[in-house]
C-alpha cells in the first residue's frame, strides 16, 4: 500500500478527529433529548437547550459527517485516480484548520453568538474560516483528479466533485452578510428572500454534504466489500446527473404555506417528487449489485451496514417528497415528525455508510485486521434498534401532535391548549432519549473496536508479507 | 411575455435538453464498453 506513495497518514488523522466529533455530537444530542423531558437539566446560560442544540447539529454535520468526508475522500481519490494526493502539506493544514474551526464554532455557539439560521448558525468570522478550509480541500481533491492515471472516472469521483463544488456555492451564497462587529452580522437578504436563500442552502446542504458524499462512499465501498462490481455504471451516471439537475430546486418545500410566492412552492414540490427517480436509481443499482450475493448479508458485516444504509436512503427519499406535498406538509410541518425524518437520514443512512466506510478503510490504512467482528455486529444492532426507537417514537408523537393541534370544537375553538399537547409528548420524548442512549452505546463500541484494531489488531496478510520481505 | 420570462423559459428548456443529451450519450451503444469499464477497473488491486 505505502509503496504507491499514497498519503494514508492524513486519512488516519481525519478518521480519529471525525470519530471524536461524532461522539461529541451524539453525546450532546442525548443531553438535549433528556433536557426536553427533564427541564432541570438546563443550566443557564451556557448549557441550555437553545445553546446546546446547534452544537449537536453542527458537530454532527461539520464535525462527524464532514470529518468522514475528508477521511474517505482522501482515501478514495488516491485509489481511484491511482496517484498520491496533490499536496500533503495542504491536507495537513486542512486537518488542523478543520479542528480549530470546529472548536471555534462550539465555543461561540456556547457563548450565544448565532446568526439564528438553522445549520448555518456560526457568525461571519467562522464562515470565512469554513470557506478557507473548503477551498483548500477542493483544490487538493480536484488537482489530484486532474493528474489521475485512470482515463475513465468512476462514479464516486463524480459525486465527490459535485459535493465539493455544490457545498462551496451554497455556503458562500448563504453566508453573504453585513458584519457590524466581530461577532454580529446581518444577512444580505431581506424578508422572504432571506428565508428562500436560507432553505435553498439548508435543503441542498443535505444534498451536497449528506447525500452526494455517502453515495460516493456507497458506490466505492459496496463493490470493494462484496468483491463484485456495481450493477450498472451507466445507470449510476444517469442517476447522478438527474440528482444534480433536480435537487437544487427543492429547498422551498421547507417554506410551504408561507409568504414565499406560490409558484416557488409549487416548483419545489414538483421537483421534490421528481427526485424519487434519481434517488431510487441509486437504491436499485445497489440492490441489483447484490444479485447472487445476498448471502453476504449474513457473512459480511460491512455489506449489512451498506445495504441497510441504502435502504434507509430509499425510505428517506420516499418520505421526504411525501412531506414536500402541500396537503401532507400542512398536517405534519412543525411537529416531531420532522426530526424523526431527519434522524432516520443521519443515524440510519449517513452514519451506517460512514461506519461501514471506516470499518473498511481503517484495517487497510493501519495494516491490521479488524479487532472484533462480533463487536461490529453488536454495534450494528444497537445503532439500528436505537435509531428505530428514536424515529418511530417521534413519528407517532408527530401524528399525535398534529391531530391535537388540528382538533376543533363545534364552535370552532381549539380542543387542546398548547400545554396539553406538550404534556402528551413526554412518553415519546422519553423513548427518544433512551433510543439515543442505545445508539450512543453502539457508537462507543465502534470507537473501542477501532481503537483496538489500531493497537491490538492482527497484522493483515499484506502487512505480514511486507515484514517478511523486509526481513 | 416579458424578456425575463423568455430568459427563464430558455434556461429551463436548455437545461432539459442538456440533460437529455447526457442520457443519450451515456446510453449510446457505441459507449457501452467504455461506460462500464470504470466499475471493473476500480476493483483491480490498487
Amino acid at each position: 500500500m505505502e509503496n504507491q506513495g499514497y498519503n494514508y497518514a492524513i486519512v488516519r488523522s481525519f478518521v480519529t478527529w471525525s470519530v471524536i466529533w461524532g461522539l461529541v455530537a451524539v453525546l450532546v444530542g442525548v443531553i438535549v433529548s433528556f433536557q426536553m423531558v427533564a427541564p432541570d437539566l438546563n443550566f443557564a446560560p451556557y448549557f441550555t437547550f437553545g445553546r446546546l442544540r446547534p452544537i449537536h447539529t453542527n458537530a454532527g454535520i461539520y464535525g462527524w459527517a464532514v470529518g468522514v468526508i475528508f477521511a474517505t475522500f482522501f482515501f478514495m481519490v488516491q485509489r481511484l485516480c491511482r496517484v498520491p494526493l496533490w499536496s500533503d502539506k495542504l491536507a495537513r493544514f486542512q486537518l488542523w484548520f478543520f479542528n480549530i474551526t470546529i472548536i471555534a464554532s462550539a465555543v461561540t455557539l456556547l457563548l450565544g453568538y448565532t446568526t439564528s439560521k438553522e445549520y448555518h448558525e456560526m457568525e461571519w468570522p467562522i464562515d470565512v474560516m469554513i470557506i478557507i478550509l473548503w477551498v483548500a480541500f477542493a483544490i487538493n481533491i480536484i488537482m489530484t483528479i486532474m493528474k489521475r492515471k485512470e482515463e475513465q472516472m468512476y462514479i464516486s469521483l463524480w459525486f465527490m466533485m459535485a459535493s465539493i463544488i455544490g457545498v462551496a456555492i451554497l455556503f458562500v451564497v448563504n453566508s453573504a452578510a453585513m458584519p457590524v462587529s466581530l461577532f454580529k452580522s446581518y444577512s444580505a437578504y431581506a424578508g422572504t428572500n432571506d428565508a428562500n436563500v436560507h432553505w435553498w442552502f439548508g435543503h441542498n446542504a443535505v444534498a451536497m454534504a449528506l447525500t452526494a458524499p455517502p453515495l460516493a462512499m456507497f458506490y466505492y465501498f459496496l463493490p470493494k466489500s462484496t468483491g463484485v462490481p456495481i450493477y450498472s455504471h451507466r445507470l449510476s451516471i444517469v442517476a447522478f446527473w438527474s440528482l444534480i439537475f433536480m435537487y437544487l430546486w427543492t429547498g422551498a418545500h421547507h417554506l410551504l404555506w408561507t409568504p414565499v410566492p406560490d409558484w416557488i412552492q409549487t416548483l419545489a414540490m414538483g421537483f421534490s417528487v421528481m427526485l424519487i427517480a434519481p434517488s431510487w436509481g441509486s437504491v436499485f443499482n445497489g440492490y441489483l449489485s447484490m444479485n447472487g450475493q445476498w448471502h453476504q448479508m449474513r457473512e459480511n458485516y460491512l455489506v449489512k451496514y451498506l445495504i441497510l444504509g441504502i435502504t434507509f436512503y430509499g425510505l428517506q427519499t420516499l418520505q421526504g417528497p411525501m412531506q414536500a406535498i402541500r396537503t401532507f406538509s400542512a398536517f405534519i410541518h412543525y411537529t416531531d415528525w420532522v426530526p424523526a425524518h431527519i434522524h432516520m437520514g443521519t443515524m440510519g443512512w449517513v452514519s451506517m455508510i460512514a461506519f461501514a466506510s471506516l470499518y473498511y478503510l481503517v484495517p487497510r490504512i493501519y495494516g491490521r485486521e479488524v479487532y472484533s467482528i462480533p463487536l461490529a455486529n453488536l454495534q450494528f444492532w444497537l445503532i439500528l434498534v436505537g435509531q428505530l426507537i428514536w424515529s418511530i417514537s417521534l413519528w407517532v408523537a408527530g401524528v399525535l401532535q398534529a391531530g391535537m393541534w388540528n382538533a376543533m370544537n363545534a364552535d370552532g375553538s381549539l380542543t387542546y391548549t398548547f400545554m396539553e399537547t406538550m404534556v402528551e409528548m413526554y412518553p415519546y420524548w422519553w423513548a427518544r432519549a433512551f433510543g439515543g442512549l442505545i445508539y450512543m452505546a453502539g457508537l462507543i463500541i465502534f470507537i473501542y473496536n477501532l481503537y483496538m484494531t489500531v493497537n491490538k489488531g492482527k497484522p493483515t496478510a499484506a502487512q505480514t508479507a511486507a515484514a517478511v520481505g523486509r526481513a | 411575455m416579458d424578456w425575463s420570462s423568455i430568459l427563464y423559459l430558455a434556461v429551463t428548456i436548455g437545461l432539459f435538453v442538456i440533460f437529455v443529451l447526457i442520457v443519450i450519450h451515456t446510453y449510446s451503444k457505441k459507449r457501452k464498453r467504455k461506460g462500464e469499464i470504470a466499475k471493473y477497473r476500480m476493483l483491480d488491486d490498487d
